[in-house]
């Protein structure tokens, strides 16, 4: 029995770090638009980049602000490792106006990233 | 008599210290259980809207360049579609009966500097009700 509770206890510990971990990754702050009549996500790319942009028009990565010229940067380098086919997501708040939106539309094509989608949400959690 | 009593006590001993303490551990399971349960959050389902960017490469840069094109344009203060002012339930009539003729039709959003990011999801959403796919976002001041 011992080893058994060793190892489910384990186990325990792995998914409850890695879903933090995940978690961390994610602006929370950002209101996300509804969109109740897209297909919910069900395969993720490995190489998805994940941009986010607030209402302030901050653009960030995994928590990590950054101006437009970092970000293309950045875009550049994920392309010479990934190619142009990685995928990007824009997780824009409601209240965001487009051209911020287009900053990071902008350094996507100048870095020859052409796989664009926007995150939006197609059924909200209900409430507890 | 008295070493046989001995011998019997310390088989009993022995047998002791191979048994797990199970109450103590489901105690702790259930406060495993209780404590997951409590601190779940319900996650919001996410979908991915997909649009086309213009593409570095030559051959869909051709491809990309269609007769006929619908123009949706999103302002602050309200959408058009090909110059004409509609509102959220006729624009999503006009797009199903687009999408009765043809599927495939280009569907061009042009989108101006100061509209909200939410208008632009909420027609993209339409495009997506009405599976209309061909979809290119622009940006214009």
């Amino acid at each position: 029995m011992t080893p058994m509770i060793d190892v489910v206890f384990q186990l325990i510990i792995f998914f409850v770090t890695t879903i933090e971990l995940e978690k961390a990754a994610i602006d929370e702050s950002i209101r996300l638009a509804m969109a109740p009549h897209g297909a919910p996500v069900e395969q993720k790319d490995p190489r998805e980049v994940v941009i986010d942009v607030d209402n302030s028009g901050r653009i960030s990565v995994a928590r990590n602000y950054m101006n437009e010229a970092f970000l293309r940067n950045q875009l550049r380098k994920v392309v010479a490792e990934h190619g142009q086919t990685t995928p990007v997501v824009i997780r824009g708040d409601i209240k965001t106006k487009h051209e911020d939106i287009r900053k990071v539309m902008d350094a996507c094509s100048f870095a020859g990233l052409w796989k664009v989608k926007f995150s939006a949400v197609q059924d909200p959690a209900k409430p507890r | 008599m008295a070493a046989k009593k001995r011998r019997k006590r310390r088989n009993a001993a022995g047998q002791g210290q191979d048994d797990v303490q199970m109450t103590a551990m489901i105690d702790v399971v259930f406060q495993l259980l209780v404590y997951f349960i409590v601190t779940l959050q319900p996650e919001d389902v996410i979908t991915h809207l997909d649009v086309f960017r213009p593409s570095p490469e030559k051959q869909q840069e051709q491809t990309q360049t269609p007769p006929k094109m619908i123009r949706i344009q999103i302002y602050p203060d309200g959408i058009t579609i090909n110059d004409k002012y509609v509102t959220i339930p006729d624009l999503d009539r006009l797009l199903d009966k687009l999408a009765a003729i043809d599927t495939k039709q280009s569907i061009m959003i042009m989108c101006t500097a100061q509209s909200n990011h939410e208008d632009l999801v909420r027609v993209l959403d339409l495009c997506a009700k009405s599976d209309l796919t061909n979809l290119s976002v622009i940006s214009t001041n």
